[in-house]
C-alpha cells in the first residue's frame, strides 16, 4: 500500500472518529430537545446531556491531539523506512 | 535506536505475533464454530422471536441481561484497575495493564450487544434512536457504555502506538496495518510527550466514566420499586463486584497467556501475588455489601420482599445463592488468605470460582425478583433455552477468539512500558523514596540496598 493511501487512510480514521462523535452528541440532543417538548423530566435529561456531550468531545479531541502532535514533531530521517 | 534495537531484548514479546503455530488455527477453529453455532440458533430467535427463549411472563429478562450484566462487570477488570496502577505509579502495572485494557475493549463490545440478543428482533434497535426518552436509565446505559467503549478503546489504543511503530520498524506483515495505526510515530522527546500528557488526562477521565457505568447499569434495577432491586446500595454494590470479577478474569487470562506464550520472565509470582490480595479484598468487600443488602431486607421484614429473601435462602434459587456465596466468599478467602495457598494454580481456581459466583449473583438478582412480582401472580419459573445457552458460550468464544486474534497482531505486554521501566523506574522509585522517609538517602544506600 503506498505512504499517500496510507496518510489518507489516516486522516479518513480521524474524520470518521469526529463523525461518530457529533453523531452521538446530535443523537442526545435530540433527545433534549424530545424532552423538552413532551415536558418529560428535563432535568434529568440535561444533567445526562451536560455530562455525555462534553465527554465525547473530549475522548475526539484527544485523539485529534496525538494524531497532530505526532504529526508535527516528527524528525525527518531518510534512514528510518516508512514510518507514517 | 531503532525499533529493532530497542525490541530486541523482549524478542519473546514478539514470538505470538511473528509466530503461528498448529495450536493457534485449532483454538481459531474451535471458536470460529461455537461461534458459528451460537449464530445458527440467533437466526432461529430472529425467524421465530423470543418464544424460542426460555423467557416469559413474568420472568422477562434472563441469560441475555444476566450476561449482559456480567460482561460489562468484566469490563472493569481493564481500564479501571490499568487507571488506578497507573495513577498510583505502582512499578508492577508494567506487563499487566496492556492486557486488562484488552478485557476490557473486548468484553464491552460483547456485553454491550447482549441487549439487542434481548430485542429478538435486532431492528428494533432503530426505536431506541427514533424513540428513546432521555430519562429512562434504559439510556443512561447506553450513553454511558458507549461512552466508556469510546474511552476504554482510546485508552488501549494510546499506550500501543509505540509498540505498533516496533513492529512497524521490524518490518512486521502487514506492514500496512503497522504504517497505518503507528501514526507516525518515532519516538522523539516531544511525541513522547504529546502521547504521555494525553494517557494522563484520559487515566483521570476514565475512572468516574468506569465508575459510573456499572453504577448506571444496577439503576436499571433500582430504580423499580421491584422487591428485591429497589435498593440504595445496588450502585456500589454493583462496582465492587464489577471489579471483584474483572481482577478474577484478568488473572485468568494473565496465567493462561503467561503459560501459552512463555511469558513467565514478565509476568512473575509476585504480579500474581499482588492481584491476588486485591482479589482478597475484594472477596471481604463484596461479602460485605452482601450482607448489609439481605440483612437491611431481612430486617425490614416487608412481605413481597421477604418473598423474593426466602425464594433465594431456601426456596428455588437456594442452590444458586449458597453456591455463590461459596464461590465468592468461602474459596476464595480460604485460599488467598494462605501464604502456602495463593501460589499461581490456587489463584487460578480461586479466579474460576470467582467469575463462576459473580456469573451466580447476576442470575440470582435479575430472576428472583421477577419470578416474585408485588401483584398476586403465581411464581414464575425460568428454564433457559438452548438458544440462550449457546449465546453465552458464543460472547465466551467471541472473547477468546478475541484476545487471541489480537495477541496475533499487538504485543501482550507493552515493550515501551517495560524498556521505560527498566531504563527509568530505580532512579524514579528512588527519588519518591527521598520524597517520602524522613532522613535524607544517600545515593551509597540506595546502592547497597539494590546488591
Amino acid at each position: 500500500m503506498s505512504s499517500k493511501t496510507i496518510k489518507f487512510l489516516q486522516y479518513a480514521s480521524i474524520a470518521w472518529i469526529w463523525i461518530f462523535v457529533l453523531s452521538v452528541d446530535i443523537w442526545i440532543i435530540s433527545l433534549l430537545i424530545v424532552a423538552r417538548r413532551l415536558h418529560d423530566a428535563i432535568n434529568a435529561s440535561v444533567g445526562i446531556g451536560i455530562i455525555a456531550i462534553p465527554l465525547f468531545l473530549l475522548i475526539a479531541s484527544a485523539l485529534t491531539y496525538v494524531f497532530f502532535g505526532l504529526q508535527k514533531h516528527r524528525e525527518v530521517d531518510e534512514t528510518r523506512h516508512g514510518s507514517l | 535506536m531503532n525499533g529493532n534495537e530497542i525490541a530486541a531484548k523482549d524478542d519473546a514479546l514478539f514470538r505470538s505475533i511473528e509466530y503461528t503455530g498448529k495450536n493457534f488455527y485449532y483454538a481459531v477453529g474451535i471458536f470460529v464454530t461455537v461461534i458459528a453455532f451460537a449464530a445458527f440458533l440467533y437466526l432461529g430467535q430472529i425467524i421465530s422471536g423470543l418464544g424460542v427463549t426460555g423467557m416469559a411472563q413474568p420472568v422477562s429478562w434472563g441469560f441475555y441481561i444476566v450476561n449482559f450484566v456480567f460482561f460489562i462487570g468484566i469490563s472493569h477488570a481493564g481500564t479501571l484497575i490499568s487507571a488506578i496502577l497507573r495513577l498510583s505509579k505502582a512499578e508492577w502495572r508494567r506487563p499487566i495493564t496492556r492486557m486488562a485494557e484488552v478485557i476490557t475493549a473486548i468484553v464491552l463490545a460483547i456485553g454491550g450487544l447482549h441487549p439487542i440478543l434481548d430485542l429478538g428482533q435486532p431492528g428494533r434497535i432503530w426505536h431506541l434512536a427514533t424513540s428513546g426518552r432521555l430519562q429512562s436509565p434504559l439510556l443512561w446505559d447506553v450513553t454511558s457504555i458507549t461512552a466508556y467503549f469510546a474511552a476504554s478503546t482510546v485508552y488501549l489504543f494510546l499506550p500501543l502506538i509505540p509498540d505498533i511503530a516496533i513492529l512497524r520498524d521490524r518490518g512486521t506483515k502487514p506492514r500496512w496495518l503497522y504504517q497505518f495505526l503507528s501514526w507516525g510515530w518515532q519516538g522523539t522527546p516531544k511525541q513522547h510527550k504529546v502521547l504521555d500528557r494525553t494517557i494522563n488526562i484520559l487515566m483521570i477521565g476514565v475512572i468516574p466514566i468506569a465508575v459510573s457505568v456499572h453504577t448506571v447499569i444496577s439503576y436499571i434495577f433500582a430504580m423499580t420499586v421491584q422487591p428485591g432491586w429497589h435498593s440504595t446500595i445496588f450502585g456500589p454494590y454493583f462496582v465492587v463486584g464489577a471489579i471483584f470479577s474483572g481482577i478474577a478474569a484478568l488473572l485468568i487470562v494473565m496465567i493462561v497467556f503467561r503459560r501459552v506464550y512463555h511469558l513467565e520472565n514478565y509476568l512473575k509470582e509476585i504480579h500474581f501475588s499482588y492481584l491476588s490480595i486485591l482479589l482478597l479484598i475484594m472477596s471481604l468487600l463484596w461479602f460485605y455489601f452482601t450482607f448489609c443488602e439481605y440483612l437491611t431486607t431481612h430486617y425490614g421484614n416487608e412481605p413481597d420482599e421477604m418473598r423474593v429473601f426466602f425464594y433465594k435462602f431456601s426456596g428455588d434459587f437456594a442452590p444458586y445463592f449458597w453456591a455463590m456465596i461459596v464461590c465468592n466468599f468461602i474459596i476464595p478467602v480460604a485460599i488467598l488468605s494462605n501464604k502456602k495457598t495463593r501460589k499461581i494454580k490456587g489463584i487460578l481456581f480461586a479466579s474460576f470460582t470467582v467469575l463462576i459466583g459473580m456469573w451466580l449473583e447476576r442470575l440470582i438478582i435479575v430472576v428472583p425478583s421477577l419470578a416474585n412480582p408485588r401483584l398476586g401472580y403465581p411464581t414464575g419459573i425460568y428454564i433457559p433455552s438452548i438458544t440462550e445457552w449457546a449465546l453465552f458460550a458464543g460472547g465466551i468464544a467471541v472473547f477468546m477468539l478475541g484476545f487471541l486474534l489480537f495477541a496475533k497482531f499487538f504485543p501482550l505486554i507493552s515493550v515501551w512500558e517495560i524498556q521505560e521501566g527498566r531504563a527509568s523506574s530505580i532512579k524514579e522509585v528512588a527519588h519518591r523514596l527521598r520524597s517520602y522517609l524522613p532522613d535524607e538517602l544517600e545515593e551509597d544506600d540506595i546502592k547497597k540496598a539494590l546488591h
